[in-house]
């Protein structure tokens, strides 16, 4: 790909926010340019770009709830024209639960459909970070169906994260339409089957749920901190850690591709099909 | 209209009453000695001023000269020793650029015990102010915690304390957006009345970009503006220095003194600070720059403008306050957090306002925050404090800055307790286990789960994988840091010297074990009350102990590897805190907490602590010595404190430690921990279990020939290594040890069956299934925090 051609990434800080460098770090790796623009810069700076990260932190301090300020930024017209027009959008973390609250996702009949709220665990409260693994969708409409149904190891770090709904039947309905894009599961891919597997008490072990065009991923756990092999613990089960540990003694392999890099790749390749078509 | 105290007028009851009036803690022949520098009666805000200015915490009025005449504070690799908030030491080059290792260290113990929440919460916030004020991105922190027995007297309110404190720690820690790399967590009932909250930060700065806490020479040649950044002023944290300068007699009546901490705001600000410190450098525009802390505005302008040589006018009716009835003593030395001040050229300040006001949009972000400008340097020496038109001080500025100093008695007092009589027979292997679940052995993952360990995205060994946590910060260079801290308070007690010296040398080898070089050390000298001379006198013993141990170990580098060193370790920052100590009058016990940064040449080297490969055989360094004495071992069977301490051999340590560091930059090493508490079984267990002990591998240990007997050789706490060496790479690691002087015993090989199994002389000693050491290791923690109790987000 020529520089010329490079889809731009736009990487929206609001006040808060604080995974905004890693993310465009992870993005240009994956062969985007990327930008951190300000949540008030004028919004019509947005068309210019192809595609957009919501990073994690702690945006407006989470007041009301989780995203739920930054939700009703101006800055999100312009980010509602960019997923009309189909540009892929992830909100990581943070950026999920704004998502989620301005109702881009899942985007059934608009407005808030689901929450991400506080984590449900038997022996803890509050914040929680560590390592999972997550199975991913071959047959979701995102972008990350790409990921072809692999099962990558990820941190997550955050006290709401457990996605749930009022409205009955809405995660069968969404699992139907391929809309949940990654799910807990153990390090051989099979089904989480409750905590600590499943790190939150998401239902059916949801991680990450597309809207219906599958332009627009929300997820929880990290990519960006696994985007680098050298960011995987040496010690992690599974084939990953078993990767790190040979990579030993060689700078050059620890700065290969971590399971996280196939993500923003597949995000990256999709804004640059929808740039060339 | 501000009062006037006329203090050489009153009689000394009348003197006392007027101070506790407005809650100084001033001695009377303090303000008396306030009214005699400035020549005239001293207003109520200058009285507040050198309240603050001459508390413990501010001046280390008692403390400064043993610092001085005990600690080695320069070094080949000193950028900037402790004369600022942060201290510099060079790191190396990398990304084209020689870069700067910032390194600060501070407690917040009063107000933890106060409001565990808050106190802890606004700890962290003062310490990353710190690096933040040096031009620095704040790249790590740890925080050493001490706690009261969670089994003890004090049991229920200990665990309140360490899950408030845990529970401020990750909402603050994890929101400002800097990673958690560790730090400790020790119990000990000599912290019933009085926790602990140690933080640790760390920072990296381009050498050529260092901002400095001064106005700069310019401001002689051009006007420059003070500028007050961040959030309005408010009562909080009013006579926070003071409080950390007295007893703690009712924890209820002191929560007024602690601030109101908000990461949030903190991360705004931290992102248009760039932004300011940015343009000032493209542009080539010479700023001074420096948090606010103890003693507020009137704290942070003086010594802003006493540094750079000038004086400094401010009025405080142009500061952003969070109500117009606030006291001008409040508005100048509250100290209301998330504020910084700057000084800049008159012609900058127009866009330096307009980037935290507009681009920032502070006034939206946060109500009442924002940048103003409240005052002026001036070329005089002077320093003016008004109120509109109402002059509220007016002095020589060395006058407000110069401080106070004390000669205080000395009785360090060492501990005689003998050893224990020992049963013999006993089973190991369920002594073993008992060690593990004790809460000072315990596994510490539920803790750290709690932090935001890899935000920022370079860590690479997260708390709980190694001895030191390690973060490769540089995109096109394996260069890398690492840091650790320590400080046994069960050494301490025994002994102020030895707890301190070894505190230093397991720093040393906590960092050797991932490859570390030591580069800079910082210290927190937690001790009971001053005026009394056996717990000044552990004060004393502790610094000269910390000097002696930099000393005797020495700089080492990748030159710099010969059995005597060139240069100490430089200490180049700290903090004391004093009065630590319950209203029964009873002393923490002598608790100098260590922290020690260094450099890491290779980061794919960086082993960690956990077993990898089965057949890879085992080695200890460092011989096992009869020296139990304050052991948790001795503690747990005998309730014992009693035995041989540890003795702190510099040059012993020195060349074990090269060793260890050249061997893993030499690729050698496949894992690497450090004997301390709990001795050689434990530190096997640790290797075994380690942050992920669902990938666990196990160990075959034959103890090397001994003359001690078996539970003294698998649980001396005498320093030392245990490593896991590549099968191919023994004879190197063999002559590495050679040239050093280091005799590597061989202990066995790691198994694939995740199991410790130990023999002597061919017999059996223990055998533990991996289940059975995981089940008494993991759950102690969990249990002693209440959850439910714990806060969500």
């Amino acid at each position: 790909m020529s520089a010329l051609s490079k889809p731009r990434a736009a990487v929206i800080q609001f006040p808060g926010v604080n995974c905004e460098y890693e993310s465009a770090r992870a993005l240009r790796a994956a062969g985007a340019e990327a930008d951190v623009l300000r949540w008030n810069v004028d919004s019509t700076l947005l068309t210019e770009y192809d595609l957009f990260l919501l990073p994690g932190g702690f945006s407006y301090q989470d007041r009301i709830r989780a995203g739920a300020v930054a939700a009703k930024e101006r800055i999100l017209d312009a980010v509602a024209e960019a997923i009309e027009l189909g540009k892929p959008v992830l909100g990581i973390c943070n950026g999920a639960q704004v998502l989620v609250e301005a109702g881009f996702v899942p985007g059934l009949a608009g407005g808030l459909e689901l929450a991400i709220a506080p984590n449900r665990m038997p022996d803890r409260e509050g914040y929680f970070s560590d390592w999972r693994f997550l199975k991913s969708n071959p047959e979701s409409p995102s972008w990350a169906a790409a990921l072809n149904g692999s099962v990558l190891p990820v941190p997550f770090a955050h006290g709401e994260g457990r996605f749930t709904s009022r409205n009955e039947g809405l995660f069968e309905q969404l699992d139907a339409a391929g809309q949940i894009v990654m799910r807990y599961a153990k390090a051989d891919g099979s089904a989480a089957d409750g905590w600590p597997v499943n790190p939150n008490g998401s239902v059916m072990d949801v991680a990450g749920i597309c809207n219906r065009a599958g332009n627009v991923l929300a997820m929880m756990p990290h990519p960006e901190r696994c985007a680098w092999l050298g960011q995987v613990p040496e010690m992690l089960e599974g084939d990953w850690g078993a990767r790190r540990q040979a990579a030993m003694g060689s700078w050059d392999d620890l700065q290969g591709p971590g399971p996280g890099h196939a993500l923003f790749t597949a995000m990256v390749a999709a804004a640059s099909r929808r740039k060339e078509s | 209209m501000e009062a006037v105290i006329e203090v050489s007028r009153l009689t000394e009851a009348e003197l006392a009453e007027v101070l506790s009036k407005y809650s100084l803690t001033l001695k009377l022949d303090e303000a008396r000695k306030v009214e005699e520098l400035l020549g005239r009666a001293p207003t109520l805000t200058e009285l507040t001023l050198f309240d603050t200015m001459w508390s413990e915490h501010c001046s280390y009025k008692s403390s400064r000269r043993f610092l001085g005449e005990n600690l080695p504070t320069d070094g080949p690799d000193v950028i900037l020793g402790p004369v600022e908030d942060a201290g510099i030491v060079r790191l190396g080059t990398a990304d084209g650029r020689s870069w700067g290792l910032v390194l600060s260290h501070e407690s917040h113990n009063h107000p933890s015990q106060v409001l565990p929440f808050e106190g802890a919460a606004t700890g962290i916030g003062g310490i990353v102010r710190d690096v933040y004020c040096m031009g620095a991105e704040v790249v790590g922190v740890l925080d050493p915690l001490r706690f009261g027995d969670p089994n003890g007297a004090a049991a229920r309110r200990s665990r309140e304390i360490m899950a408030g404190v845990v529970d401020g720690i990750w909402h603050y820690g994890n929101a400002l957006g800097v990673p958690n790399l560790g730090g400790d967590l020790v119990f000990h009932p000599g912290y019933d009345d009085n926790c602990l909250v140690n933080v640790v930060a760390l920072g990296l700065v381009p050498e050529d970009e260092i901002v400095r806490s001064r106005v700069p020479k310019e401001a002689a040649d051009e006007q420059y503006d003070f500028i007050l950044i961040g959030k309005p002023t408010d009562e909080s944290g009013f006579g926070g220095a003071a409080f950390a300068s007295i007893i703690l007699d009712d924890e209820e009546e002191n929560r007024g003194a602690v601030q109101v901490p908000d990461p949030f705001l903190k991360r705004v600000l931290s992102q248009a600070n760039k932004a300011v410190l940015d343009l000032a450098r493209v542009e080539g525009v010479p700023i001074g720059f420096k948090d606010l802390g103890a003693g507020g505005i009137a704290c942070v302008s003086s010594e802003l403008a006493e540094a750079g040589g000038f004086g400094m006018k401010v009025d405080l009716a142009r500061v952003s306050v969070s109500s117009d009835e606030l006291a001008s003593r409040v508005i100048a030395c509250s100290e209301t957090q998330e504020r910084y001040g700057l000084a800049v050229p008159r012609r900058f300040s127009e866009r330096v306002l307009r980037i935290y006001n507009e681009e920032f949009d502070l006034p939206h972000v946060y109500p009442g925050a924002c940048a103003r400008v409240v005052g002026e340097v001036t070329n005089d020496r002077r320093y003016v404090l008004t109120r509109g038109d109402e002059v509220l001080s007016d002095s020589d500025i060395e006058v407000v800055t110069s401080g106070i100093r004390y000669d205080r008695e000395s009785a360090p007092e060492v501990m005689e307790l003998p050893a224990p009589v020992r049963e013999s027979n006993r089973d190991l292997g369920r002594d073993l286990l008992m060690l593990l679940a004790d809460p000072n052995i315990c596994d510490r993952s539920y803790l750290y789960q709690h932090y935001d360990s890899e935000v920022q995205g370079h860590t690479c060994l997260r708390p709980g994988e190694g001895d030191a946590g390690v973060l490769s910060p540089f995109m096109d260079n394996p260069l890398g840091l690492a840091i650790t801290c320590d400080g046994n308070p069960w050494y301490g007690e025994r002994d102020p010297w030895r707890g301190a010296a070894l505190a230093v040398c397991e720093s040393v080898r906590n960092l050797a074990c991932q490859g570390g070089w030591p580069l800079a050390l910082t210290d927190c000298l937690n001790y009971g009350n001053p005026e009394k001379a056996g717990p000044f006198g552990a004060f004393v013993e502790g610094v000269r102990a910390i000097g002696a141990a930099c000393r005797g170990i020495g700089r080492m580098t990748e030159e710099e590897t010969g059995a005597e060193p060139n240069d100490p370790i430089p200490v180049i920052s700290g903090n004391v805190s004093f009065y630590n100590e319950s209203s029964r009058g009873a002393a923490i016990p002598p608790s100098p907490i260590v922290a020690l940064a260094g450099r890491v040449a290779d980061i794919s080297r960086v082993p960690g602590q956990q077993f990898k490969g089965a057949g890879n055989p085992v080695f200890m360094i460092g011989e096992r010595l009869d020296e139990m004495g304050g052991g948790v071992y001795n503690r747990l069977v005998y309730a014992s404190k009693g035995g041989k301490l540890p003795e702190p051999d510099f040059g012993k340590v020195r060349a074990e430690a090269l060793v260890m560091i050249q061997a893993v930059q030499a690729g050698m090493v496949k894992a690497a921990h450090d004997i301390a508490e709990g001795g050689l079984a434990v530190c096997v267990t640790e290797m075994i279990l380690g942050r992920r002990p669902e990938s666990g591998r196990g160990l075959k240990l034959e103890l090397p020939a001994s003359n001690l007997a078996l539970d003294i050789q698998l649980f001396t706490e005498t320093g030392g290594f245990v490593t896991e060496i590549a099968t191919d790479r023994v004879d190197d690691f063999k002559a590495l040890c050679a040239r050093h002087d280091v005799e590597p015993y061989r202990l066995g090989e790691v198994t694939e069956e995740r199991s410790l199994a130990i023999a002597a002389a061919g017999a059996a000693v223990l055998n533990l299934a991996g289940d059975e050491l995981e089940r008494a290791w993991r759950r102690t923690l969990p249990d002693l925090f209440p959850a439910g109790e714990g806060g969500t987000s």
